[in-house]
């Protein structure tokens, strides 16, 4: 093998133009992907600990069977009782991989300022637990005055918009509504603690973040409508549902649980179209790679036809003649790819360097732009554009393997 | 047994409607060892003749056997086993891999058989040490002149100890006094080595080397076997 790695070497460098240009047109094509690929990479990071994170959304969440089928219609018979928080609690922190369960409840209703009423939607967490299951994300949350703590249960996190429009900031007072679960209508007096960005317009001016009790007797319930569990391990989210749900059903609780992508449609709609374009970015570098060895393999070919007739005059078969030219191809492929996963490299590190940010789509704070370098995706991408080029050429000098010696000693 | 038996051999080329017959009946018969000159005019078969006994072609009737196996009969496959380990080439525009230096290109038939790199070094540099260019064993092809060119070329023919050589026109391309030296060369050698050798040629003058001599014309061999 040695001897036609040699032989193919130097005809690469025999045109040195020529291979050159496949050579860029492999290089680019690799950078465009093994790029995207790892800015795609760093966001689908962002966007699963923004979800796990930032929308508190924990690893698993856990409903009562048919809540989300039937809990709006009578939220009383599909939320969680009193009792039951304690027992499920109890039993899911028997699980090693768990780092804690909390419960939640998201109210619906007005807020007002005494002159303007707006309608909020709230999430009534346990200040301690989230917290801990905001972890190092709350440096990313923007936010003015304090978060909700225990000390000051009417203490509210209002989003910065509907602060803006209802002209509260921290330390304001105001007042929010809504029924309770039995129909009545309830009032209850807020303080502002705090004004968070959700860095996304479209919820910015309508969220809210109740302390869970304050929202328990906005709804005068003792109740919980769900479950949020954080585990140690993001890897073991799917295993963690089996063993779960199998726990909590032998011990007669009959509920539903989720993942952490089921619950965020945000991410699955995000991580859908990216994917999409990398699809499509990825056929055109193919489309591109082949039709550009394709090129180069058959003019190589053409010229050296007479070479290929003496080759099979000197003895090498119709297979030692495509085994000759993939090795080209394939070579090829290698050093394109190699030059790719270069022009990654600096990019990268320009990246690093110089931190540009720009204003992703539906957010509110600029973000920077940046490339993850993934050895193990740039490698197998190398593997695949190798193979690929090889493929190429093997299928481009299949016919001349096969045509006449006598016809193609008589080229010129 | 003769190592090349043919009988009434026919080969027709179509070209679009029209068929040109360019062996009308051939019988030959080469001995081992023997140094064979076919001649006669251009266009009279003799490329077609070398190419049929180097089992690069096939005739359109009769069969050619050599050893005794009809090369019919053999796979694509085969018969590049047989050409590799039993014929080697000379072309007339010597055909030398641009790329490769003289000795690389004289270990290519030893390397496409697959032996290691050491040995078909060590065949290599023996050879073009035969044909008197050692010194040039480093040298690429486009600095070689014509004749040093086919010497490599004859090196590289006889490096798997083939049986028989085939040179169609191997001195067309050089000038005379060269093309003598050539020829000189591949006699030597057919009598130090006892190869077959067969070549083609329309240049009279070098048949004073020849110990055999076979002309052909307009596709038919007029006489067999002029001896000297
Ligand atoms: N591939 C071909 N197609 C058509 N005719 C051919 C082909 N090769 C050779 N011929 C014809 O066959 C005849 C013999 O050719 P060739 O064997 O090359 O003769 P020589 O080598 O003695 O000059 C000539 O008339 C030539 O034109
Ligand atoms: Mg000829």
């Amino acid at each position: 093998m040695m001897k036609w790695i040699k032989l193919a070497m130097r005809n690469i460098l025999r045109n040195k133009r020529r291979s050159l240009v496949t050579l860029i047109a492999i290089a680019v094509g690799f950078s465009a992907i093994s790029l995207f690929r790892g800015y795609t990479d760093r966001i689908y990071w962002f966007l699963k600990e923004g979800a796990i994170r930032g929308e508190s959304l924990a690893h698993l969440t856990i409903y009562k069977a048919d809540w989300l089928e039937k809990g709006k219609l009578d939220p009383e018979r599909y939320m969680f009782s009193q009792e039951e928080i304690k027992r499920i609690t109890g039993l899911v922190m028997q699980e090693k991989e768990v780092v804690l369960i909390t419960p939640q409840i998201q109210v619906n209703g007005l807020i007002t300022n005494g002159t303007i009423s707006l309608p909020f939607i709230a999430q009534g967490v346990v200040p301690g637990d989230d917290k801990i299951i905001k972890g190092s994300w709350a440096a990313l949350r923007p936010m003015t005055g304090e978060q909700l703590n225990d000390h000051k249960p009417y203490g509210v996190e209002v989003a910065k918009d509907l602060a803006r429009f209802l002209n509260l900031e921290p330390g304001k007072d105001g007042v929010v509504m809504a029924p309770t679960l039995s129909g009545q209508m309830n009032a209850l007096d807020i303080q502002v603690a705090g004004v968070f960005d959700t860095t996304m317009a479209a919820t910015n001016d309508k969220f809210m973040r109740f302390n869970f009790d304050f929202a328990q007797s906005l709804y005068n319930t003792k109740g919980a409508e769900k479950f949020v569990v954080l585990l140690k391990d993001e890897k073991k989210t799917g295993k963690m549902r089996k063993a779960i749900l199998a726990k909590l059903t032998a011990a007669g609780i009959a509920c539903e649980i989720k993942t952490w992508n089921e619950m965020s449609a945000y991410y699955a709609r995000s991580k859908g179209l990216l994917d999409v374009i990398l699809l499509f970015i990825l056929s055109i570098v193919l489309v591109i790679v082949t039709m550009s060895t394709v090129n180069t393999m058959s003019m190589a070919i053409l010229e050296r036809t007479r070479e290929i007739g003496t080759l099979r005059a000197l003895g090498l078969k119709q297979r030692g003649i495509s085994i000759l030219f993939a090795t080209e191809g394939g070579l090829m492929g290698l050093f394109g790819s190699l030059a790719g996963i270069v022009i990654h490299l600096i990019v990268c590190t320009i990246l690093r360097i110089v931190s540009p940010t720009y204003m992703p789509p539906s957010g509110t704070v600029a973000v920077r732009l940046w490339v993850d370098y993934i050895p193990a995706t740039l490698f197998a991408l190398m593997v695949f554009l190798v193979f690929l080029s090889l493929l190429t050429a093997f299928i481009a000098a299949r016919r001349a393997a096969g045509q006449n010696i006598v016809d193609a000693l008589k080229h010129v | 047994m003769s190592l090349i038996e043919m009988h009434n051999i026919r080969k027709d080329y179509h070209l679009g409607e029209t068929v040109v017959h360019a062996l009308r009946g051939i019988d030959l018969e080469i001995d081992k060892g023997e140094f064979v000159a076919i001649w006669g005019p251009s266009g009279s078969g003799k490329t077609t003749l070398l190419n049929l006994i180097g089992a690069i072609d096939e005739p359109t009737e009769g069969d050619v056997t050599m050893a005794g196996r009809n090369i019919r009969s053999l796979s694509d496959n085969q018969k590049s086993e047989l050409r590799n380990e039993r014929i080697g080439f000379i072309f007339q525009s010597f055909n030398l891999v641009p790329v490769l230096s003289a000795v690389e290109n004289v270990m290519l038939p030893i390397q496409i058989k697959g032996v290691s790199y050491s040995e078909a070094k060590l065949k290599a540099l023996g050879r073009l040490k035969e044909v008197g260019i050692s010194e040039l064993a480093h040298h690429r092809p486009f600095k070689m002149s014509g004749g040093q060119q086919q010497r490599v070329a004859i090196a590289r023919a006889l490096v798997n100890g083939p049986s028989l050589v085939i040179a169609d026109e191997p001195t067309a391309n050089l000038d005379s006094e060269t093309a003598q030296i050539i020829i000189s060369i591949m006699r030597d050698m057919n009598e130090n080595d006892k190869i077959t050798f067969i070549f083609s040629t329309h240049d009279q003058r070098l048949l004073n080397q020849v110990k055999r001599m076979v002309r052909m014309e307009d596709g038919r061999i007029v006489n067999g076997d002029a001896r000297r």
